[in-house]
């Protein structure tokens, strides 16, 4: 096996494909990696993929191997794929409404965050008032306002659109004060220099130089976000993509529900992804 | 050494220019700046040269209205300085630009606060024409973290000029540079502050530097921080680098080197003194 003939010698570090990427320490001591490829399958990079592949190759084997849950609880790939494609428009249509309650609650919650953040932040006489009780309020876990906002609020969409928001206000409003808290004395004393006023300088000086923490505090905003709607959506919906699944549990319709869960989960991931491009154009000046 | 032609500190006294009496500065109780009298000339270029945690930094801070005093005065053309102002144009050493600018937009911001009753089509030219001036026309459109420390500084300085102040007040803006461009920024700024001309307060830790450029040179002493010595500088304008070569500015160099063992010399002498007083 001409091909596996460089395995047998581990202190090749070219063969370590692992090498090139992972942050080995340097202690002077060779480490062999864990896992390595033989070079002649070029599988560098394809790491995430074939461990994907493995989790859906054994979901298959655990689903038509299992005999006391039936393909019905335990639904197989194919079955969720198909299932999944059946469903889609009924899916997006979900989508449609949880994204009607979603993006204007986000939306709202990142504005007043950001700006009440950033007044906050370098305002220290705001801070002492406002600090107890953020510390006090920002910890309760979102979750439990959902059974009173909807008792509390006249329609579903507003109570859900609620309680997204306390979700992704305090991770967005304590990030953004706390990087605004702690600007860097230099742009501060260009600023000064410059005369800039209070606005302005909110403007043109702190905002830009905490936007890479106010990224990370939309990034978790935006998981508390979902966690919110879908939770909010198992209370008391009538349709949404919590709902798509909680409906389909009380009707013992199990691909549906693995189906509705696969989907919400690429929604997510997509929603992350777009963050995470904004994210990258936004801070292009971060070196 | 009677090589250096010493002057009496604040000799020449007029209400034009900056005056600095009695100045006294601490930080958290440890006093940083001590005894500083000064008077800067309209027009002048100083100067102030000395060793790290001399407290020049503090100095020029200071006098932009950065910080305030602890005692004593500091005022331009008779007025009390009291906070920063745009008379008095600052170049940090190396963060004037702000990074999520262009270059263009950094010059802006600046020119809608000493400019404001011109329109955003004026300071985009007036903001051009300073990058021209300095070398940088051709990168107007460039965020600074993408330019040399060089280019960078080239734009820190069009940003401070453009802003049409009277006085400049610079730290260590060339710190950072290497000798190459550092050299082609001074023979810049010479030739900027002579039209029209200006007050610059240059700090430095650089003895040739600071010989090469300025009027006079205040060097300081640390720990607390305070006037040695004013020192004019004897040599003709326009300057060039063949003056590092003439005996008199070697004597110069030399001379004020000596100054800063000597100061050295006293503090290690004041600290072996003091420790053994506590023990």
């Amino acid at each position: 096996m001409a091909s596996f003939g460089n395995q047998s010698n581990p202190a090749v570090v070219s063969t370590f494909s692992a090498a090139s990427q992972l942050p080995v320490p340097d202690v002077g001591i060779a480490i062999a990696p864990s896992v390595y490829w033989p070079k002649a399958l070029r599988l560098q990079g394809k790491e995430g993929v074939l461990f994907i592949a493995g989790v859906i190759l054994l979901w298959q084997l655990i689903s038509s191997f299992s005999h006391f849950s039936g393909k019905y609880l335990f639904p197989s790939p194919l079955l969720t794929a198909q299932t999944l494609w059946v469903s889609l428009p009924e899916l997006l249509i979900g989508t449609v409404y949880s994204f009607l309650i979603l993006l204007p609650s986000l939306a709202f919650a990142i504005s007043l965050g950001v700006v009440w953040g950033l007044i906050v932040g370098t305002t220290p006489a705001l801070n002492r008032m406002f600090s107890p009780f953020a510390r006090f309020a920002s910890p309760v876990p979102p979750t439990i306002y959902i059974p009173y906002a909807i008792a509390l609020l006249p329609t579903f969409h507003t109570a859900a659109g609620f309680v997204v928001f306390i979700g992704v206000f305090w991770p967005v409003f304590l990030n953004t004060a706390n990087g605004a808290g702690a600007l860097p004395q230099h742009y501060r004393d260009n600023a000064r220099v410059l005369g800039l006023a209070k606005v302005e300088y909110l403007r043109r000086v702190v905002f830009p130089a905490t936007l890479p923490q106010i990224f990370s505090g939309i990034n978790v905003g935006l998981v508390f976000a979902f966690i919110m709607l879908t939770v909010a959506e198992l209370f008391g919906a009538s349709k949404g993509l919590g709902r798509f699944v909680q409906l389909y549990a009380d009707y013992a319709d199990y691909p549906r529900m693995v189906a509705g869960i696969l989907y919400t989960g690429v929604v997510v991931w997509i929603s992350m992804e777009v963050l995470e491009r904004i994210k990258k154009r936004s801070l292009f000046w971060l070196r | 050494m009677s090589a250096a032609p010493a002057l009496q500190p604040g000799s020449r006294r007029s209400t034009l220019g900056i005056d600095v009496r009695a100045l006294q500065f601490a930080y958290e109780g440890t006093p940083v700046l001590s005894d500083i009298d000064l008077h800067i000339a309209e027009g002048e270029f100083l100067c102030v040269l000395g060793p790290s945690g001399c407290g020049k930094t503090t100095l020029l801070r200071l006098l932009a209205g950065l910080d305030l005093p602890v005692a004593g005065t500091i005022s331009y053309n008779g007025a009390s300085i009291q906070g920063p102002s745009l008379e008095r144009g600052v170049v940090f050493q190396n963060y004037s630009l702000f990074p999520w600018l262009t270059l263009s937009e950094n010059i802006e911001l600046a020119l809608s606060k000493s400019h404001p009753q011109h329109d955003v089509s004026w300071r985009q030219a007036h903001a051009q024409d300073y990058l021209t001036r300095v070398g940088l026309g051709d990168s107007s459109e460039q965020y600074p973290s993408l330019l040399s420390g060089g280019m960078q500084q080239r734009g820190a300085i069009a940003r401070a000029l453009a802003l049409g102040s009277p006085v400049l007040l610079m730290d260590e803006p060339f710190g950072a540079l290497d000798p190459i461009n550092r050299a082609k920024l001074q023979d810049l700024l010479l030739e900027l502050w002579a039209s029209p001309r200006k007050t610059v307060v240059f700090i430095t830790h650089d003895v040739e530097e600071a010989l090469y450029l300025a009027d006079r040179v205040v060097v300081l002493g640390s720990s607390p921080g305070r006037i040695i010595q004013e020192i004019a500088v004897p040599f003709e304008r326009p300057r060039s680098r063949k003056l590092f070569s003439f005996r008199e500015f070697i004597n110069l160099s030399g001379h004020i080197n000596e100054l800063f063992r000597e100061d050295v010399l006293q503090r290690i002498a004041a600290d072996s003194q003091s420790a053994l007083v506590r023990s």
